[in-house]
């Protein structure tokens, strides 16, 4: 295991006071049923705060309220990170029990969202590396031309849906897109995923990743540049 | 130059991430500009491009599976927490010791205070060692860090309460909405201010019927520190000396037990109409034989003689 994610407990440091409203912005660029499920969860920021400190206290039922309020976010995450459910599953249990263990270690220097976001990203990180070490053993094909390809380019990506309904063409491009987001570093990935696709203000990016919002900006530009040279034919 | 910003600022504007003057200022450009209105286009369609890529809400079965199998593991996990502090954190606290005099007196403090908070949970969770668990049902409790004010508009029933969580926030609502209630209870039983206690145990008896608002007041007579908080929760208790013996009890402690004749007077007078109630007889027959306050003594004397023998 990695040491970002053991010092986790120990790194909740650091966040500003005005990150509490978090969930409350999530989901600006995308569609407002997902918005509103973010706000709904963030009517319970009150109770929160109660439920950690039972938790605190050894109270089981209160940890596992807490897991109810961010576990639908923390699958959405990982299953979108990973493509598979089996694996955000194991990122899931293996998020939550971090958290219980250590809950009592947390100090209220920000929000019981932003701690948990920080286990779930660090975990999604390290599964991301150790992907990005297992493509560099990937078999390599040379095709007509002489020009060299990733022999599992080739294998259509059926990851962000397995929905028979969606068209052929829709999944094509899902796959060329998600084939074009593994192309990304780890942490470049993690940044344009918490701000594309869950709405993550950058700020708050910035503190789920323990870092500043500036250098959450600078490596969403690099993301965003790397994306648009790899999809450049589909704009 | 103005291009080369808008340029490099357009994808935060897509984003909406600008601050509300550059998101102006940008905008302003756009309409002039058209190469910088194609290159937001372009940013546009990527953007659009993406989100072609959907995030997929988990199913409610992926949920409610992954929520049994995080159950089964947390029965046989426990929380490292007291322990884990005990055993990590000296050496961190002594290497940050060395570069605070402030922070090393905090601890020392913190030390001195766990030390007691500790031997009062083994003394009081016995044999077995067993730590007491609040129970869940109120938790806001701990979530209130103090109650600053209560004030109540004349003439409605509307009540502004002003507490401390993280941050000063405050509640309205009626007597009737359940987070007033709880933020009276909590003043009533946790708050430092007594004229903040005194605010909530008076709006708290205008409403006693609640089993937690009869608790709270009952808590107030037993062991508030303020003689008129008690006064004034004896006077919220009144109507249910008859009807409830737990406040029946709180009574004649109170009548037994204060400190202050004032609250002892209003409890003799409280009991008169269970004077035949044989804990309050025997109360009432040790007053008139030996209290030393003569008021009270004379009293319990009176409504003793006013008492039909029953032998």
């Amino acid at each position: 295991m990695p040491a970002d994610a053991l010092a986790v407990p120990f790194t909740v440091g650091g966040c500003s006071p005005r990150e509490r409203d978090v969930r409350g912005e999530a989901g600006s660029t995308q569609d407002p049923k997902r918005r509103g499920h973010m706000a709904g969860q963030s009517l319970g920021r009150i109770d929160d705060t109660m439920l950690v400190r039972e938790a605190q206290r050894g109270n089981r039922a209160a940890f596992e309220e807490l897991v109810r309020h961010y576990d639908q976010a923390v699958l959405r995450l990982a299953i979108h990170l990973t493509g598979n459910e089996h694996e955000a599953q194991d990122i899931y249990q293996e998020a939550f029990l971090k958290a219980y263990k250590s809950v009592a270690n947390f100090r209220f220097e920000c929000s019981f969202y932003t701690w948990i976001y920080r286990i779930v990203t660090n975990l999604c990180l390290d599964h991301l590396r150790r992907r990005q070490v297992r493509k560099e053993d990937a078999p390599v094909a040379t095709d007509a031309s002489g020009e060299q390809y990733d022999v599992l380019e080739q294998v259509p990506d059926v990851r962000a849906g397995n929905n028979p309904e969606r068209d052929l063409m829709s999944r094509e491009l899902g796959g060329r897109i998600n084939r074009a987001l593994d192309r990304l570093t780890p942490r470049e990935r993690m940044v344009f995923e918490l701000k594309h696709y869950h709405g993550l203000k950058l700020r708050t990016v910035g503190e789920v990743l323990n870092t500043t919002e500036e250098t959450a900006k600078n490596t969403l530009f690099r993301a965003t540049q790397k994306l648009r040279g790899a999809l450049a034919d589909m704009r | 130059m103005k291009c080369d910003w808008v340029k490099e600022n357009v994808l935060l504007y897509v984003y909406n991430e600008l601050p509300d003057d550059a998101r102006y200022e940008l905008e302003q450009h756009l309409a002039r500009c058209t190469d910088c209105a194609a290159e937001l286009k372009t940013t546009r369609k990527f953007h659009a491009v993406l989100s072609e890529l959907q995030v997929e809400e988990p199913s409610p079965n992926l949920v409610a599976s992954s929520r049994m199998r995080l159950q089964e593991a947390l029965e046989t996990t426990s929380q490292g927490g007291f322990w884990q502090r005990l055993v990590f954190d000296p050496a961190m606290w002594l290497r940050q010791m060395r570069v605070s005099p402030a922070l090393s007196a905090a601890i020392f403090i913190i030390g001195f205070a766990s030390g007691i908070g500790a031997t009062y949970k083994i003394v009081n969770g016995g044999a077995a060692g067993a730590i007491s668990v609040p129970a869940l049902s109120a938790p806001s409790e701990s979530s209130v860090a103090g109650i600053q004010s209560i004030s109540q508009d004349p003439g409605s029933n509307q009540i502004s309460i002003k507490y401390n969580t993280l941050s000063t926030q405050e509640a309205q609502g009626s007597l009737n909405d359940q987070r007033i209630q709880q933020l009276l209870l909590f003043a009533a039983r946790n708050n430092y201010n007594s004229g903040v206690r005194m605010d909530s145990v008076d709006l708290l008896t205008q409403q006693p019927n609640g089993t937690h608002v009869r608790e709270a007041l009952i808590y107030a007579l037993r062991y508030d520190s303020n003689p008129g908080v008690r006064l004034k929760a004896l006077g919220g208790l009144g109507n249910y000396v008859k009807s409830d013996p737990r406040v029946r009890d709180a009574v004649l402690e109170g009548l037994m037990n204060d400190s202050n004749p004032g609250v002892r007077t209003e409890a003799l007078h409280l009991l008169e109409p269970v004077r035949a109630d044989g804990s309050v007889r025997a109360v009432l027959q040790g007053l008139a034989e030996s209290d030393k306050n003569q008021y009270i003594k004379a009293q319990a004397r009176n409504m003793l003689a006013q008492m039909p023998e029953f032998d």
